[in-house]
């Protein structure tokens, strides 16, 4: 990262500037991202929204290192993401950075409690079981821990994939629609639950979703519309 | 946990996963067939290196058509055996065996096995029974229907049986040779009264002694040999041997290559799925940090594992058939070849883990290389990987395997050549079948039409399933056919009153007698031939090998000793093509068939003692068959020089001559005018036909002439046959693994499409169709299928059978009618079993649950 752009992003534990995202399609180039300008800091929580195609998850997976940009530069972590390959973007990511999807992907031939395994297994942690028992726990499926994701219900599942983004410690959690495929009750109790062990872990936590509740209880709220941002304060 | 670890863990948590049990399987029944070969070929070639000497039953053997009386002087241990062909009798039964009669220091090197009982290990004991008595192969027993201890007739004498030859120096046992054994005593030889002037002789001359005494004798002594002669060296004996076994072994082993490409396709097809399967995965491991390089050693060592695991257990079921293998091969294979080797264990595996790598590395390749954002967009799809890559990493591994199993340049060329012609004729048969497919998909109703259309819908997978089960149903049938077809064509093809004895040896004394047997139980003779054997040596003054290029110098007709027989008259079933007949006028195509030609006018011999005599006088005469002129370069107005005996003879080729070899007659392929060779001993020979309804007379014919070597046809036929049959069970076994590559290529593809095919199950369940209607609409697919492959495969084998037929053996061609049915029959049964097994838990999830779990 250059001096110029760390003196831009003080503290900044991710970082978005003049970020855009085009891509080709047979009507010409069609663009998803313009000029994004972003910065948050530890600890904070960001909600993305926006209609449909507004390029809510473009703009997630880039921050997380997903993909590349077509113009701008994003920082994630200390680290200037346009400067790394893909696998040096997954080695920054390892340990340090949670998931939570929309579609839960949680492997089907795991148990909830081996779905919280894998990633703190490749991450090396001697502790694994432990503390993928210990997040199992927290989530509150202490019990259902040898049940396969097909045993589980869509919150409970959802429940284990959070379980599984917190278990490493990571200092940062990228969450794409976490209640877009659940039903409303349930769908709040998962916010409960992601926001619960957010503050309890201080991590920091953008997620993009439709859910104006959702949104209403992240501390900053980036608004898309057409791929441009709008950066509105907390209601 | 380390990532290879991490990678076993999760292959452990998906073991029940369908790709990896297909891919498993295919990799077992890749391997199965190759390590079976393997197996056994090995076995074989070990059990003949580790006879080495043993298996001459000396260090050096001489083999002569007529005594030898001199030798150089030597101090070594020596041992002489006579070898003959013979009748043998008891009561009505007769058998034609050969006889190999032995001193006391018979084998000088390894030993001679003797059993009391048939299928006994035997002990080891000189081969020279006791007085009286005689050693023989248990087939002969069963031929005769006799025992141990009985007594049988070998021409005028009459021996006991006293013990079984379980192993002797030089055999396998089986498949090699038509006439069973009989070991007697050299001095028992002469009661016989068999031997005749003129039969065919082999005098075996065995020496063993220290290296360099060896050596000395064998530098002295060859210089002195003629071109009927041979001297074997341990070595050499071996080496031919293995050579002709390698042959063998090399056809053995392609057979067995298809069926691994087979399994190769089947695992393509899975390893492509499981990859489809995990881009998710490898996307959700990537988001948690996961490298490229971490990836690949995490799916690399599933793979390993899997690649391990599958040779293993295909190298446990090579174990387990090659044994199979053996016993119809080698009945005795237990006591006679040695234990596993280590060897093909190894050949196997790799194998194995190459045909692995090449089919799957694509697919890995790919999920390796998938995109993190994935995970969140589903759509988007994995790197493509370099079209040129995959080819070069699947052509390369087979090619590799190919040349590795082939170990022959010409023969991987046209392996792959064949292999390659014969999978574009199949795609292109198939895709014409799915067109057909279309009108009869267009009259139908129902879950036929349903079933029908899911065939025509996943065109890539329909083609490539018939491809692989036509060519499996294909290569089955065509042995099938082969095996009954040849031989019965052969049978067929004789007319109906054809000579079906050959009745050899008959001394000039018996000439008469036989005749008058003959004509008093009415049977029909052939013309009499009389016989001497003879060596061709050289043509018009020079060696006859210098005169040919180095490719047909190999000829069979050099290396052995030919019926040589004069007459005036030409045979029927002869016809000359070029130059004259004997002593008729030129130009003149005399073709009339003749009397028996006894060939006894006096004549001046011309017999001289220069072996390559330039010209010969001009009233030596000679007819060559036009097969062996074309082999050998000859013409008319050639010379060429025989050695018969010690004597060298030479003849003008004066006629060119086509033979009906099926005509059953004897046939010969070179005929000299008579006068030439009138002094030399003969014994004639002569074929004649027996009825159904006279055979009673045989017995008769064998007591009343025991030197008369009986030659029966369907005896030779049926001995043919079963040798035949051997062979082809024994690929047949083979065979086996091939239709089980095909059944996983079939159960690799419809797994691949599972997917799919559930999605659409729900909609039509949903919708309200019956689970009965999506069961026959499945069923209806896959015997659609299995059909087509069986209708694919007859077409295939009715044109190859054709082509072998017509071209390979001249029989006519006809047409197999119970084909059209038992190989659609055998197609709709196995494909559709396989194509059921694999999908009816579409038919059977409720819909709610098949859309959870889709989701």
């Amino acid at each position: 990262m250059t001096p110029a752009a760390r003196a831009q992003f003080p503290a900044a534990i991710v970082a978005a500037r003049a970020l855009s995202q085009r891509v080709s399609t047979a009507d010409g180039t069609l663009a998803i991202l313009s000029e994004v300008e972003l910065a948050v800091k530890a600890g904070e929580t960001l909600a993305i929204t926006g209609a449909s195609g507004s390029g809510k998850s473009t703009l997630l997976g880039l921050l997380a290192g997903l993909d590349q940009p077509s113009a701008g530069e994003i920082e994630l972590l200390g680290q200037r993401l346009n400067d790394l390959d893909e696998d040096a973007r997954a080695r920054l990511r390892a340990g340090r950075v949670g998931f939570v999807f929309q579609s839960f992907q949680l492997l089907p031939a795991l148990t909830a409690l081996e779905n919280i395994l894998l990633p703190l297994e490749l991450a090396g942690r001697a502790d694994a079981r432990e503390r993928a028992a210990h997040w199992l726990d927290r989530v509150g499926l202490a019990a259902r821990a040898g049940h396969t994701p097909r045993q589980l219900s869509g919150g409970e599942q959802q429940r284990v994939a959070i379980a599984r983004a917190f278990a490493t410690d990571p200092e940062i959690v990228f969450a794409d629609e976490p209640t877009g495929n659940l039903d409303a009750d349930t769908g709040a109790r998962i916010i409960e639950l992601l926001f619960e062990l957010n503050d309890s872990a201080r991590t920091t936590l953008i997620l993009v979703t439709h859910d104006d509740a959702l949104a209403s209880r992240c501390q900053r709220r980036l608004h898309l519309v057409a791929g441009r941002a709008n950066e509105a304060a907390r209601a | 946990m380390s990532l290879a670890k991490l990678g076993l863990w999760l292959l452990r948590r998906e073991r029940a996963s369908g790709e990896w049990r297909v891919l498993l399987l295919a990799l077992i029944i890749g391997v199965g067939s190759v390590s079976t070969t393997g197996f056994l070929g090995d076995r074989i070639k070990r059990a003949m290196s580790e006879q080495g000497a043993n298996f001459l039953g000396a260090d050096l053997l001489v083999s002569s058509p007529r005594p030898i009386e001199t030798w150089p002087r030597h101090d070594l241990k020596t041992s002489s055996a006579l070898e003959f062909a013979s009748m043998v009798s008891r009561g009505d039964a007769f058998q034609l065996a050969t006889l190999r009669a032995v001193d006391a220091a018979y084998p000088l090197r390894g030993s001679v096995r003797i059993a009391d009982r048939p299928f006994e290990a035997g002990t080891p004991r000189p081969a020279q029974p006791p007085s009286g008595a005689v050693y023989v192969d248990q087939e002969l027993l069963a031929l005769l229907n006799t025992r141990v201890g009985d007594a049988v007739q070998i021409g005028e004498a009459t021996f006991r049986i006293a013990g079984v030859v379980a192993e002797e120096p030089g055999q396998l046992g089986g498949v090699f040779g038509f006439a069973p054994r009989v070991f007697l005593r050299t001095d028992e030889v002469e009661a016989t009264r068999v031997l005749q002037p003129g039969s065919r002789l082999t005098y075996l001359y065995q020496f063993a002694g220290e290296p360099d005494p060896l050596a000395a004798f064998s530098t002295a002594l060859k210089p002195g040999l003629d071109s009927t002669q041979r001297l074997i060296g341990s070595r050499e004996g071996v080496e031919t041997l293995r050579g002709a076994f390698a042959n063998a072994d090399h056809y053995l082993q392609l057979t067995a290559l298809i069926s691994l490409l087979l399994s190769v396709a089947a695992i393509a097809i899975a390893a492509h799925r499981h990859a489809l399967r995990h881009y998710d995965q490898a996307a959700l491991l990537r988001c948690f940090g996961a490298t490229t390089a971490q990836l690949r050693i995490l799916y690399a060592a599933q793979l390993l594992t899997l690649g391990l695991l599958g040779s293993l257990l295909g190298v446990a079921v090579g174990a387990l058939m090659q044994q199979a293998l053996a016993s119809l091969i080698l009945p005795d294979a237990v006591t006679r070849l040695p234990s596993l080797g280590a060897v093909p264990v190894g050949v196997a595996v790799v194998s194995g883990l190459l045909a692995l790598a090449g089919a799957s590395l694509p697919a890995l390749l790919r999920l390796i290389r998938v995109p993190p954002l994935r995970v969140l967009r589903r759509d988007l799809p994995p790197l493509p990987v370099a079209a040129w890559i995959s080819a070069v990493f699947s052509g390369s591994a087979l090619l590799l395997l190919i040349a590795w199993h082939a170990g022959d340049a010409k023969l991987v060329g046209i392996f792959v050549g064949a292999l390659g012609a014969l999978v574009a004729v199949l795609i292109l048969l198939a895709r014409l079948a799915l067109v057909a497919g279309r009108g009869v998909q267009r009259i139908s109703y129902g879950p036929l039409r349903f079933g029908l259309a899911q065939l025509l819908r996943h065109r890539f997978d329909s083609t490539l399933q018939l491809g692989a089960f036509t060519l499996a149903l294909f290569l089955v049938a065509l042995l099938a056919l082969v095996r009954s077809d040849l031989v019965a064509g052969w049978r067929q093809q004789l007319p109906p009153q054809a000579p079906n004895h050959f009745l050899v040896n008959i001394a000039p004394h018996q000439q008469d007698a036989v005749a008058a047997y003959l004509s008093q139980h009415r049977l029909q003779a052939s013309e009499l031939y009389p016989m001497v054997r003879g060596r061709l040596v050289s043509k018009n003054g020079m060696p006859i090998a210098d005169t040919l290029p180095p490719e047909k110098r190999d000829s069979n007709t050099l290396r052995r000793e030919l019926n040589l027989t004069w007459t005036a008259t030409l045979p029927a079933n002869n016809t000359v093509l070029a130059g004259r007949w004997h002593s008729s006028p030129p130009g003149g195509n005399d073709r009339r068939a003749s009397g028996p030609a006894k060939g006894t006018q006096a004549g001046a011999p011309l017999l001289h003692s220069d072996p390559y005599p330039r010209e010969a006088k001009a009233s030596a005469e000679i007819s060559v068959e036009s097969g062996m002129a074309e082999r050998l370069d000859l013409a008319v107005g050639d010379t060429l020089g025989f050695q018969i005996g010690d004597q060298s003879v030479a003849a003008r080729i004066t006629s060119l001559r086509s033979v009906k070899w099926d005509s059953m007659q004897p046939n010969f392929f070179v005929i000299f005018a008579p006068g030439q060779l009138d002094a030399l001993p003969a014994s004639s020979i002569a074929s004649v036909y027996v009825p159904p309804s006279a055979t009673s007379v045989l017995p008769g014919f064998v007591k009343t002439f025991p030197g008369i070597t009986v030659l029966a046809l369907d005896k030779l036929i049926a001995n043919i046959e079963a040798v035949f049959a051997q062979i082809i069970a024994a690929i047949q076994l083979l065979l086996g693994f091939l239709l089980a590559a095909g059944m996983a290529v079939v159960v690799a593809t419809l797994l691949a499409s599972l997917d799919a095919r559930q999605q659409e199950a729900v909609l039509l369940r949903t919708l309200g169709a019956q689970r009965a209607y999506l069961a026959k609409g499945l069923w209806s697919e896959f015997i659609a299928l299995g059909v087509l492959a069986g209708l694919l495969a007859s077409a295939c084998a009715e044109v190859a059978m054709a082509l072998i037929a017509h071209r390979l053996f001249e029989l006519p061609v006809r047409p197999h009618p119970w084909l059209w049915l038992a190989l659609p029959a055998a197609g709709a049964l196995l494909v559709g079993l396989s194509g059921w097994l694999t999908t009816r838990h579409i038919t059977r999830v409720p819909p709610m649950q098949s859309i959870r779990a889709l989701n």
